[in-house]
């Protein structure tokens, strides 16, 4: 199998699998370590989604008025529904200071307040004095955050001389006895493969939206390093969480920003009523994003939609100052423009919940080390592995992520990768050589789906596999959907035996590059439904209908799915309710109100 | 070239630290020639309708001799600029870029110097 | 000098014709460069027709549509989807823009597609960027500092400081900028396109850095700087609405200004 395709090695300290946020800021604290590394990404690094977050990351500075990064951390539980993982939660929102600060000092373009300082504004569940007020929290540049962080953070790697290898498709991860020992890529420009060893690689590709018809994720969302952690035998945790974000653009599904709500915008129905102020009395349209989505689906349910179908949700910024909209909000104007024809300073944008974010992923503890059950220890290192963002579960979002959370989350643990790894791993340690196999399995895997001569195409398979995970696994779920949305994801998943591709060429062979990463998206999507069809409990972005009410007795715990061969294997590890140092208490579960 | 990276090929030579200077004087040049024109369009005009003498008598009033010359210096200047622009955006070969460039600086310096003593011989007549 | 006819490899040629399914009524007709490196075959053009009821809105959407349903071969890069990851770049109509944010309603019946001008093709409407990114790096687009920031707060900036980096670091780095420039087409090896020039000025322009000196003097050169002749097809074609051209033309009064001022 080997003899028939050339095969480039590379030896490197750190192998960093992605180049958004999460995987930059990596790369960078690597590089600044002097850890030999190399950051492989499918795309170049600025067009990573990271580059689409709008809103903002927060963080308990106090420009804005009192905060505290207790307070930060008790809203971040809350959010979780109490799944998140308290001791990462505290290391991240503690940490958020002064990763934040450092961000300024590489030069992230921040909006400012008059004195000067980063300017924050109001997102979803975020409060002070534990829930009693209102936090501005979210640090913005305008509502293109992600995008000035993800171009800031490219700079800085540029200034550190970081070794990128762009338009590498990463296809295995290479394991031995339990190990990982680094991973087999693709290289588009040339076809050329490339075996990269390392004494870690970490795993920082993100969620895996598109397994959905409706998101707002990029069409390279695809979770591809989640879907090696599966081929590897290892489990993912909790991915019956999906977050449906209140306001994708109808239609598009194109992110329309919690921020707007923060600067002050509100949804309505068809009969113009604000109806949030029903289902969150106190915090009203800038509830967590779970409560929200689940409100609108409601409203639509119940015959209160707008439009013709009555099928979606208005949501207003009319009212504001059209200078505030174009000094804080300028992008979503173009983006309502060019995507809804709506000009926000008149007229309503049209919303619906749309899939946005992957609360589940790659278990990790929150030094980034991927952890798996073994003998009985639910925090079992995986030796050489880690992985941070959306990819990972640290769990710092547990059942429902917070907005401004999660580019908190990539920049945090992409920090914590590089100060975890600066501590295991000497710079230009020697490496053992690597089995004459080691890369035989993944080669074979590309081989075979690169020659596939079956009768479905790709695109047709992808769009069964989309229109079922919309259908059966959406905001609400009852066990009647999901048990035949399991077994129709397992027939459509079988089904891939019989995909077929035109293009067998090596070099950009995008036909090839979507059937491997509907490959990846396959097994991601049948444990994610699996894992909902399993968990008989409502919490967080997980609503049941027929099981409306959190059962912390007998769900209180991550779930662990693994997918050895096409059956679903699910187990459990404990959530973390304790804190990592004394300067604050854990939060033990309560009743979720906003 | 082949094996350069492509930084170093990005980098090149590095920057001149110059053309501020030329890019500059294109413009201040143009903007003298609008005045300046009139002792053209004056001195073509007499030429052609009117006796050398009167000719030669009104080039020799201080104001139209400085202006004449004033005309001839920033014309030849502005039409060298001009000209090594052309020359920069489309001769490719360094070594045929800097000949042709020089060509049109001595050029233009050689016209403006026939221009100038043309000038000074039509006042000598007098 | 400059060449302005393609060398015999590179002409395009006409392809395939995929038509539309019989009944279709509402057809639009795709005509989309193609060349795929390993075959050693000319460059063509493929001819699509497409139904326009069952499409997205977009051109973006369009391209999809046809890898999806009728040729899987068709090569490109695409993303975000919605503007914002530069991915998308492509000559759409003889214009430079984001295929998904170029409406197909907003472009005549036939729509022809085309790579990035005068940049490498990889493979159909995959250009190589390589140079672009490369001279992007060139000049050093991080903020400098000799000052220590605050150890434990943020650097100050004023709103009025910070309002002067819009439309500066918004930029995408989709290049069509730079590609639609013909004083780039021809000296693309020394000078450094708009886009280049507008986050060089981003960085000269932001409050906090402060080698604003040493930037200009590593702009200040006849090729890096100089060759733009303020034609405007870079503001003219920008998809974010930018304004590389201006960008370029206040680099050049400030050099003027610590020269003549």
């Amino acid at each position: 199998m080997t003899a028939s395709y050339k095969i480039i090695e590379h030896a490197y300290d750190v192998l960093v699998v992605g180049a958004g946020g999460a995987g930059l800021r990596a790369t960078l604290g690597m590089a600044e370590k002097n850890l030999k590394t190399a950051c492989i990404t499918k795309v170049f690094p600025t067009r990573s989604h990271t580059v689409a977050a709008q809103g903002g990351i927060s963080a308990a500075l106090g420009n804005m008025g009192e905060d505290d990064w207790r307070f930060h951390m008790y809203d971040t539980v809350k959010g979780s529904d109490w799944l998140g993982d308290q001791d990462a939660i505290e290391y991240m929102c503690r940490e958020a200071i002064p990763a934040i600060i450092e961000l300024e000092h590489y030069g992230v373009p921040f909006s400012r307040t008059p004195e000067g300082k980063i300017y924050q504004r109001a997102f979803g569940g975020m409060s002070t004095h534990y829930g009693k007020g209102r936090a501005q929290r979210t640090c913005a540049a305008a509502d293109k955050t992600g995008h000035a962080i993800l171009h800031t953070l490219y700079q800085q790697s540029l200034k550190h001389n970081a070794e990128f290898f762009v338009e590498f498709i990463v296809l295995d991860l290479i394991m031995e006895d339990g190990v990982c020992r680094g991973v087999l890529a693709w290289s588009l420009d040339d076809g050329s493969l490339h075996l990269f060893k390392a004494h870690m690689t970490v795993l920082a590709t993100g969620g895996y939206g598109r397994s959905y018809f409706s998101c707002t994720s990029a069409h390279t969302v695809t979770g591809d390093g989640n879907a090696m952690v599966l081929r590897a035998g290892l489990a993912l945790q909790d991915m019956e969480f999906v977050q449906f974000h209140p306001t994708g653009i109808y239609g598009s599904g194109c992110l329309i920003t919690e921020g707007v709500r923060g600067e002050g915008g509100y949804l309505t129905n068809a009969e113009g009523e604000r109806f949030m102020e029903r289902y969150a009395p106190s915090a009203r349209d800038l509830a967590s994003r779970d409560i929200v989505s689940r409100a609108m689906t409601i409203e639509i349910n119940e015959g209160r939609g707008v439009g013709r179908l009555k099928d979606h949700i208005y949501l207003h910024i009319e009212h504001l100052d059209p200078a505030i909209i174009h000094e804080r909000l300028p992008g979503i104007a173009e983006t309502s423009r060019i995507f809804a024809g709506v000009d926000v300073t008149k007229e309503p944008i049209p919303v619906l919940p749309t899939v946005h974010y992957n609360m589940g992923g790659i278990p990790t503890n929150y030094n980034t080390e991927v952890v798996t059950l073994k003998d009985g220890n639910p925090d079992h290192v995986v030796p050489g592995l880690m992985a941070i963002g959306e990819a990972a579960c640290v769990s710092v979002h547990g059942a429902n992520r917070l907005g401004s959370n999660s580019l908190l989350d990539i920049i945090v643990f992409g920090r914590a990768a590089a100060i975890r790894c600066a501590q295991l791993i000497k710079p230009g340690d020697a490496h053992k050589p690597l089995r004459k196999d080691a890369a035989d399995r993944a080669i074979a895997r590309f081989d075979k789906i690169r020659h596939a001569q079956g009768g479905r195409p790709t695109a047709e398979i992808r769009l069964d596999m989309q229109k079922t995970m919309q259908a059966k696994a959406a905001v609400f779920r009852t066990q009647s959907t999901l048990d035949e949305g399991i077994k129709a994801m397992a027939e459509i998943r079988a089904s891939f035996a019989d995909v077929s591709l035109k293009d067998r060429s090596l070099i950009w062979n995008t036909d090839l590059v979507e059937t491997l990463e509907l490959d990846n998206l396959l097994s991601q999507a049948l444990v994610t439904i699996s894992a909902a069809g399993n968990r008989k409990e409502s919490r967080g972005g997980h609503a049941r209908e027929d099981y409306p009410n959190r059962d912390d007795a007998n769900w209180l715990k991550h779930t662990l799915t693994w997918l050895p061969g096409n059956q679903v294997k699910i187990d459990y590890r404990p959530v973390h309710l304790f804190t990592l140092t004394d300067e604050v208490e854990a939060f033990p579960p309560k009743e979720r109100i906003y | 070239m082949k094996y350069r990276t492509p930084l170093a090929k990005a980098r090149g030579l590095g920057a001149a630290r110059s053309g501020t200077t030329r890019w500059w004087m294109e413009r201040v040049t143009a903007a003298a020639l609008i005045p300046l024109s009139y002792w053209l369009v004056k001195l073509v005009d007499l030429s052609a309708t009117t006796p050398y003498a009167e000719t030669r008598d009104w080039l020799a009033a201080p104001v139209n001799t400085v202006g004449v010359i004033a005309f001839v210096a920033a014309a030849f200047y502005h039409a060298a600029l001009g000209l090594r622009v052309v020359i920069e955006d489309y001769v490719d070969r360094e070594g045929s870029k800097i000949v042709l460039i020089w060509l049109v600086n001595l050029g233009a310096a050689l016209l403006s110097l026939i221009a100038l003593l043309a000038v000074f011989r039509t006042l000598q007549t007098g | 000098m400059a060449e302005f006819t393609l060398p015999k490899n590179s002409r395009v040629q006409k392809g395939k014709t995929h038509h539309a399914p019989a009944g279709v009524k509402n057809i639009r007709r795709f005509e989309i460069y193609r060349w795929d490196p390993e075959t050693g075959d000319n460059p063509r053009i493929d001819v699509y027709e497409l139904d326009a009821e069952h499409c997205g809105a977009m051109v973006l959407d369009a391209i999809i549509k046809i890898k999806n349903e009728v040729d899987s071969t068709l090569t490109f890069r695409r993303s975000c989807r919605e503007g914002v990851c530069g991915s998308c770049a492509m000559n759409i109509d003889g214009k430079n823009t984001l295929a998904c944010t170029k409406a197909i309603d907003s472009l005549p019946d036939t729509i022809r597609i085309f790579p990035l001008p005068h940049a490498q093709v990889v493979k159909d409407l995959v250009p190589d960027l390589n140079h672009l990114f490369a001279q992007y790096a060139s000049i050093k687009p991080w903020i400098e500092t000799q000052t220590p920031p605050p150890a434990d707060s943020e650097r100050l900036q004023s709103r009025e400081d910070r309002a002067k980096l819009d439309g500066l670091y918004d930029c995408i780095l989709c290049f069509c900028c730079s590609t639609s420039c013909p004083s780039y087409w021809w000296n693309s090896e020394r000078y450094l396109g708009p886009a280049v020039l507008l986050q060089a000025y981003r960085w000269i322009n932001d409050s906090r850095d402060e080698n604003t000196g040493q930037r200009l003097d590593e702009l200040e050169d006849p090729f890096k700087l100089y060759r733009c002749h303020t034609i405007m097809n870079c503001t003219d074609t920008c998809p974010k609405s930018l304004n590389p051209a201006k960008a370029i033309a206040e680099i050049k009064k400030l050099l003027l200004q610590r020269q003549e001022g």
